[in-house]
């Protein structure tokens, strides 16, 4: 047989080099009831991780109905138990062989996942499958499982004003759309959450073919299909609704917020305009991306340069972009003045600085550059078990498909520098952005004794 | 469903496996050691270093935070290079290199793509030879240290963090703030850098993991040329070892919000103790396992009063603590630091049950593997390894040696460490508490 492997091998290595490179090698196949599963080998250890993702999130809870947080409600509520599981005892069972276990809600999707020692992934799969459809939902449970999401809340969000800012910010920015609303969920509405929120969604959204099984780690999709046929391939597919995501309306007054308060000890700028996403307009995605990584991608390139450490009107200055989402995206300026410089300053500043870039469009080096830091950071991206679970796991939930994840090196190599300037002049031109952004300045004030 | 449960019963296989790590030492002609796991299944190279004793203890009382601006500026130019042309470089071939200082050492980081190798090296021994320390490249630094620690001042975890250093090591030079304070860090000047970075990284007190794509005899020329310029002996003040009290204490901060940090504090267990095996798995069912543990099982999922508690044994160069941590709504602190003694106590009244036990151990030794799926996290578990003075071979050690512990074992320790009356307390917060309490104004080593 030596022979013809070595003849098979030669054909493959053509094939590859034929054909654009893929990042992960990633491979994937669809469940009679229409679950998608991705196998993403990588043998460096005996372990994998395990992850099911729901194409579904915060941004689909009912609007309107005076609750909020639903969805990540019922993350915590998948670990209190099912027909076959007690209430707790999942998370223990994990823990009990070797492995680790999370959880986590966005406003597009939801995600559950495993690392565990490879021998251990059966009984795994077998776990997360039980719980697509047997959730049990004991009252007691809810009782006392609300009071730890408004702990967490007040964790997160209500002990520090910064996040309380940035949470006004978000709603503002994205009013009357689903993503203005926080996905912890409003503090006063989280306490309405009941048991029929939760089991609706629940019901709505949670099906086999309204989710994706990734696994990465030491097994091959001829492993892992056998098992995906016995325990995700019984639960019954059924209809689940469109995702409804508004565009959020464009007003003729742009936003200004000053949030002043003895709590803060530090000025800080921050601005955010809304942007397509990479389901809304890829092309413009993917040019926004090369875009940031130009102006923005770290302490070498222009905007530090320039507002840092040359003109010094600056302690920090950063520009963001946000495409992951189903719906719209968003642009962030987070910036802190340099001593001295008033944020009204820093503002004029750095509106100059894009009202100049727009007109005079990216340094061809600079933007060849970025492209190449961007097209390198996917070789660091294999460098792991979880990250490309991650990462391939985030887009499909999104609506990618998994080529888009294979080939972004290619695509990221095909940004032209006039894609980026002309999403440069269309969402961040201060003269005439295609939607007007918010601001939002922190400033601290003295305590009076 | 019901087949689901037959799964779940069959039993756990217990893999003997061989080396954990396959661990090499690398001495270069020079005499420079590292430890090295060879990998080459991705194009990337993780070099960690440390330089022990070189952290923030060996700074000037009135120039707190002199470690951490070193570590902020040997990135910022050196020889021919400027701060820009040195972060163009770096940034432009996809390059990590970073410095960190800890309360006891000083340390780095350098992570490159297996083709830009040389130029990476070439960085890494431009800056540990001949760094600038610009003017202009400090004091942006001192700028920036300074806006973290004002926005860290609206951060209650942050606030209780300084407030807890205060008290478990008031007196010892492990109190000051390894970040430094808003007037300390206005008086460090590129000559106090100039002078640390001369006279505290040496090949004496240097300690290196290496992993990734990179061979044993590759790796021993390396060395060489990034560390043999180095002076060869470090110039350091001995410090002493923590003396814990056995007072009980509560401390709290007032800043007006809806919940508490609550932190708890005793004194811990060496590494190198006897009965530190047995800490361990006391220290996982108490409350560092998060889930399952009796902490969170009491206080997160029957009450519903925290979205997480978890305790943790850590240990430095010349400490060893036993901390929790939490945070409740302000009415219930006193029931949550109620409930924690109470756990705390039963832990030391009577043995944990075997089934705890047995979870322990599978945990503790099964889960190892799931930190090597990345470079850069086997080089770090090899330089904690190597900072502790642990042999390579201490991970399969440590495995036999949780196997033989029982649970006596595990309630002895208890008795030794779980000790409510010299526990102290520290709060962030406006919390309803019928303790007597010692009320802090201003936070230590802030302003």
């Amino acid at each position: 047989m030596k022979r013809l492997l070595c003849l098979f091998l030669v054909m493959v290595s053509a094939t590859a080099h034929a054909a654009p490179d893929k990042v992960y090698n990633a491979e994937t196949m669809t469940l009679a009831n229409g679950m998608q599963v991705v196998v993403i080998p990588n043998h460096r250890a005996p372990v994998v991780s395990h992850m099911v993702w729901y194409k579904v999130g915060a941004a689909d809870e009912p609007q309107g109905d005076g609750v909020s947080g639903a969805a990540h409600f019922l993350e915590h509520l998948m670990f209190k138990g099912t027909t076959a599981i007690a209430p707790g005892e999942f998370s223990k069972f994990i823990k009990s062989i070797g492995g680790e276990d999370n959880a986590f809600t966005s406003w597009d999707y939801t995600a559950y996942f495993q690392s565990v020692a490879k021998d251990q992934l059966p009984r795994v799969m077998a776990l997360e499958a039980e719980r697509m459809i047997n959730l049990t939902l004991p009252e007691s449970e809810i009782e006392s499982e609300r009071e730890v999401i408004i702990e967490e809340r007040r964790s997160r969000t209500d002990n520090d004003p910064q996040s309380l800012f940035s949470e006004q910010l978000r709603a503002v920015l994205f009013t009357a759309s689903n993503y203005a609303v926080p996905i912890i969920g409003w503090r006063d509405e989280m306490p309405l959450l009941k048991k029929s929120h939760v089991l609706d969604y629940y019901k709505t959204w949670y099906a086999p073919n309204n989710a994706i099984l990734v696994v990465s780690g030491d097994v091959t999709m001829e492993d892992v299909r056998p098992w995906a046929e016995k325990f995700y391939g019984i639960i019954p597919s059924r209809p689940v609704p469109n995702h409804i995501r508004p565009v959020a309306p464009d007003f003729p007054a742009p936003v200004h917020l000053t949030f002043e308060s003895t709590d803060l000890r530090q000025s800080v700028f921050i601005r955010a305009w809304r942007a397509p996403s990479y389901i809304t307009n890829k092309t413009e995605a993917l040019a926004l991306d090369v875009l940031m990584e130009t102006l923005s991608g770290g302490a070498s390139t222009e905007l530090y340069q320039s507002l840092v450490v040359k003109d010094k009107k600056a302690v920090d200055v950063s520009l963001s972009y946000q495409g992951d989402s189903r719906g719209e995206g968003s642009i962030w300026v987070y910036a802190i003045p340099a001593p001295h410089v008033t944020l009204e300053t820093l503002q004029k500043e750095i509106e100059n600085k894009l009202r100049n870039l727009s007109a005079s469009g990216l340094n061809p080096k600079a933007f060849m550059d970025a492209k190449t830091r961007l097209i390198d950071s996917e070789i660091y991206a294999r460098d792991s078990v979880m990250g490309p679970a991650m990462v391939v796991g985030q887009s499909l939930a999104m609506g990618l498909t998994l080529d888009d994840v294979e080939t972004r090196p290619a695509q990221i190599a095909a940004v032209t520098i006039e894609e980026a300037n002309a999403v440069l002049q269309k969402y961040l031109n201060p003269d005439s952005p295609a939607h007007l952004p918010v601001t939002g300045y922190m400033i601290p004030q003295e305590k009076k004794e | 469903m019901k087949l689901f449960l037959a799964l779940l019963i069959v039993a756990l296989p217990f893999s003997a496996h061989a080396a954990i790590l396959d661990i090499q030492t690398v001495t270069s002609q020079n005499g420079i050691k590292a430890w090295l796991v060879e990998d080459h299944t991705v194009p990337v190279i993780s070099i960690q270093f440390l330089f022990k004793g070189a952290g923030a203890i060996n700074d000037p009382q009135d120039k707190q935070g002199l470690a951490q601006i070193l570590s902020n500026t040997l990135d910022e130019g050196a020889g021919d290079l400027d701060s820009q042309a040195f972060q163009e470089k770096l940034n432009n071939h996809s390059i990590s290199l970073s410095f960190h200082s800890s309360r006891d050492d000083f340390g780095g980081s350098l992570k490159t793509l297996s083709k830009n190798k040389a130029e990476a090296f070439h960085l890494l021994s431009l800056s540990l030879t001949k760094p600038r320390f610009d003017k202009d490249a400090v004091h942006r630094m001192i700028e920036s240290n300074l806006v973290r620690i004002r926005n860290n001042m609206t951060d209650p975890e942050w606030m209780n963090a300084r407030l807890t250093n205060d008290v478990i090591y008031k007196g010892h030079p492990y109190a000051i703030n390894t970040g430094g304070t808003l007037s300390s860090l206005p008086r460090i000047s590129a000559d106090d850098l100039r002078t640390k970075f001369q006279s505290q990284l040496a090949q004496d007190n240097l300690i290196v993991s290496v992993a990734g794509d990179i061979t044993k005899e590759e790796l021993a020329a390396v060395l060489d040329k990034i560390f043999s310029s180095l002076p060869k002996t470090a110039d350091l003040r001995k410090i002493e070892d923590v003396t814990f009290t056995d007072a009980a204490s509560v401390t709290l901060y007032k800043q007006d919000i809806p919940q508490t940090v609550v932190s708890m504090a005793l004194q811990g267990i060496s590494h190198t103790d006897p009965e530190y095996p047995a800490a361990e798995i006391m220290d996982f069912v108490f409350g560092s396992s998060g889930f399952g543990s009796r902490l969170t099982e009491e206080i997160r999922e029957k009450r519903g009063l925290t979205y997480g508690i978890y305790s943790g044994l850590s240990e430095i160069q010349h400490a060893s603590v036993l901390t929790i941590g939490s945070s409740t709504r302000n009415e219930s602190v006193q029931e949550l630091l109620n409930l924690t003694k109470e756990v705390m106590s039963n832990m030391t009244i009577s043995p944990i049950t075997e089934k705890e036990l047995r979870d322990a151990k599978t945990y503790l030794i099964g889960s190892v593997p799931l930190q090597l799926t990345s470079t850069d996290r086997i080089s770090g578990l090899m330089m904690g390894l190597q900072r502790d003075n642990l042999p390579t071979d201490y991970l399969e050690r440590r495995a036999e040696k949780l196997k033989t512990i029982t649970a006596d074992d595990v309630m002895r320790v208890s008795k030794r460490l779980l000790n409510p009356q010299a526990m102290k307390i520290i709060l962030v917060g406006q919390p309803k508490i019928s303790d007597t309490y010692d009320l802090v104004k201003n936070l230590p080593n802030v302003e």
